[in-house]
């Protein structure tokens, strides 16, 4: 205690340097890995990772300093997040692909976050996401294209679909639990996917064409983006318009985390009984897990098919459920950092690995089932609650 | 009653117990172990494929592929063969899971018949492409005055004969004894000198052995082997095994014959019913479990205080 003023301030001072280092450092290597060509580029950033997550362990000081600093400058990581996000499509340099991939990682994110309601926070299995995904993409196409809904209106209105279905799958959820559960999500998820592809009015297995592009104060998004002389791809929209939404996830997943719901959660995944007993109505949690699901689900849906603007059935099958269960399960239950970065990794890997062409299902699934043998607690696992600091 | 009627009895049979082979072994497999194999479906399909392997490797020794001695030793090295693949996914992936969440366990496998799936395609010769499978038998018998394939008779007699030995295996065999123990107390068993490990892989054997049976039926009545079969066929079994409720034998096959009932019924009355028919049979598997929350014959879930 020999200098009590300055010990703070230097901490003050390393911590805004983390919370500034930490995301550039991982800006930087989502670019690299977004832009390597070269498989051997690819395998060796994916081995770096693994390093670091293996320093990360062995040091956990380091990555309880680092998990200070953030907690600590909580004002100066938020403004570094936002501007490293809306920076990063310049740092692309106009690579559409890389761009695409940014679009199509963050909506897996948001599917990710929303089953991690669901997974992560009450244990409860859900193989529906990818058709409450579905069902929010053909719902606002259908009304974009039957009743030329526009984007801003389909978005809500997919939203409520879906929620709805939700519900409707919440329902005969309530009595059942386990592999029973997840035995009628699973047919909950076929049979929409049989529906889609056997009904006229969606285009059966041709899907839906022609979803026509959104608009926003008269700037169309299939134009490229001005920003101060400097013209962004059209993808940029979207990229923008998805970050949007994985921020409004992540705000909404942290809002419930905290609050009554997200400890009723946890205390259902602890415990059922003992839940019940404490007051808990358990039936009516679970089924507002399965409607939160699909309310973020839909929206993610909504902004698919006018981004792609063409959905079919296989768009949404069985196994896209499956790929987003993966995703909350290997990035780590019930945290959302874990859970994104579960999000990105599972949905970069398959397109990296494209340089084994026909055998990167093949690859997907060995990577799946080595990541839950050798890390079965995902890459960050879940964090005990904090209160008081 | 019609002869079309009859035909759609004689359908609904011979489908109900190829499907209640692999469900029989969903079922078995969650029983003693407490998890789910997804995968197990998987793994019964690769069975045709062996079978195809094994015959064109003897027809190519022998000179003659086309004879029944040499199809039947197909078949029987097929089956064991699978078995063993059952084994050795137990031995390197799935011991990996057993103190682990059910949930993770069910990814696991998912991700486990994927890979299965991706290998018949890579490394069987033109793997993507369906190949024919021929009939175990052909010819109809006359039966109270209207005809009836023999392979549904096969069918009919393999799988009671399959099962029926598995019920007899299960109650009255020491091996059986064993599993029954493991599978009721992990921990006693141990102290009774019974080693856990052991029976896992005996169930293993047994479970995948059984479904392939199923599966080169299945193949036999599709008339061909497709890798993608598995995705239908395994759904289907693990929706039996889960309807009749997980870990009971008689279950898994009450919930075959259900599915299958309908699965016929759909398509021979409802329009352009080969196309709903999983829409059909997935509502049927979410209303029983609405109002039997374990399945038909499962144990209750429910605790009660």
């Amino acid at each position: 205690m020999a200098h009590p003023s300055t010990q703070p301030s230097g901490n003050a001072l390393s911590a805004a340097f983390i919370v500034i280092a930490v995301p550039l450092i991982g800006a930087a290597f989502l670019r690299q890995f977004l832009l390597a060509e070269d498989w051997r580029l690819v395998l060796g950033l994916l081995a770096l990772f693994a390093v670091v997550l293996v320093v990360l362990e062995r040091l956990p000081a380091l990555e309880t300093r680092i998990e200070t600093a953030f907690a600590r400058q909580s004002r100066l990581a938020l403004l570094v997040g936002i501007v490293v996000v809306l920076g990063f499509p310049f740092a692309l340099g106009g690579n559409t692909y890389a761009l695409h991939l940014c679009v199509i990682s963050m909506l897996y994110a948001v599917l990710a976050l929303a089953l991690n309601f669901q997974l992560g926070s009450a244990n409860i299995p859900n193989f529906a996401t990818g058709a409450s995904y579905g069902i929010g993409a053909y719902a606002s196409a259908l009304l974009a294209l039957n009743f030329g809904v526009s984007f801003w209106l389909a978005l809500p209105a997919a939203a409520v679909v879906a929620t709805i279905f939700g519900f409707l799958l919440g329902i005969p959820s309530m009595r059942t639990r386990d592999s029973y559960l997840a035995l009628v999500t699973i047919a909950f998820g076929v049979v929409v996917h049989q529906l889609l592809n056997n009904l006229d009015f969606t285009g059966g297995p041709n899907g839906l064409v022609g979803i026509p592009v959104p608009e926003l104060f008269g700037h169309a998004f299939s134009d490229p983006l001005v920003v101060f002389g400097h013209a962004l791809p059209p993808q940029a929209n979207f990229y923008y318009l998805s970050a949007l939404l994985v921020f409004i996830s992540i705000v909404f997943a942290e809002r419930l985390h905290d609050s009554r719901v997200g400890l009723a959660w946890n205390a259902l995944r602890a415990d059922e009984l003992a839940a019940r007993c404490q007051g808990i109505n358990v039936t009516w949690y679970k089924v507002l897990a399965f409607a939160v699901d699909a309310f973020l689900a839909g929206f993610a849906g909504t902004i698919y098919a006018f981004y792609v603007g063409f959905i079919s059935p296989d768009n949404f099958t069985f196994l896209v459920s499956v790929t987003i269960m993966t995703m909350v399960i290997a990035g780590g239950m019930d945290n959302i950092l874990g859970v994104i970065v579960g999000a990105f990794l599972l949905t970069l890997l398959p397109e990296k690995l494209r340089a084994f062409s026909d055998y990167r299902i093949l690859f997907f699934g060995v990577t799946v089932i080595l990541f839950l043998m050798i890390r079965p607690q995902g890459l960050f696992p879940q964090r005990l609650r904090r209160y008081g600091d | 009653m019609s002869e079309l009627f009859f035909q759609q009895v004689v359908n609904w049979i011979t489908l109900g117990s190829i499907y209640a082979l692999i469900a029989v072994g969903f079922s078995l497999l969650f029983g003693v172990l407490n998890i789910i194999h997804f995968s197990h479906g998987d793994v019964s399909l690769l069975a045709p494929f062996f079978a195809l392997s094994v015959i064109s490797a003897l027809g190519s020794v022998l000179g003659d592929a086309g004879s029944f001695p040499v199809f039947l030793l197909g078949l029987v090295v097929a089956i064991a063969v699978t078995g063993c693949v059952g084994v050795l996914l137990d031995l390197v992936v799935i011991q990996r899971f057993r103190k682990a969440p059910a949930m993770m366990a069910l990814v696991a496998t998912v991700a486990l018949g994927i890979v299965l799936r991706e290998l018949i395609r890579h490394l069987f010769p033109n793997g993507s492409n369906p190949h024919a499978f021929p009939r175990l038998v052909d010819g109809d018998i006359v039966l109270a005055g209207f005809p009836v394939p023999l392979f549904s008779l096969a069918v009919v007699a393999v799988s009671t004969l399959s099962v029926g030995a598995l019920f007899f295996m299960l109650n009255n065999t020491r091996l059986g004894l064993h599993i029954k123990a493991v599978s009721q107390d992990r921990d006693a068993a141990r102290l009774m000198a019974i080693s856990p490990g052991r029976i896992f892989r005996a169930t293993f054997f047994v479970a995948s052995a059984i479904g392939a049976v199923g599966g080169l039926f299945f193949s036999s009545y599709a008339g061909m082997a497709r890798f993608d079969f598995s995705i239908d066929v395994g759904l289907i079994g693990f929706s039996a095994a889960v309807v009749g409720g997980l870990g009971s034998m008689p279950g898994a096959i009450i919930g075959s014959l259900m599915i299958a009932g309908l699965d016929t019924l759909v398509q021979a009355v409802v329009p352009n019913g080969a196309s709903y028919r999983l829409v059909f049979v997935f509502l049927l598997v979410i209303c029983v479990l609405v109002f039997r929350p374990s399945g038909l014959l499962g144990r209750t879930l429910v605790e009660k205080v």
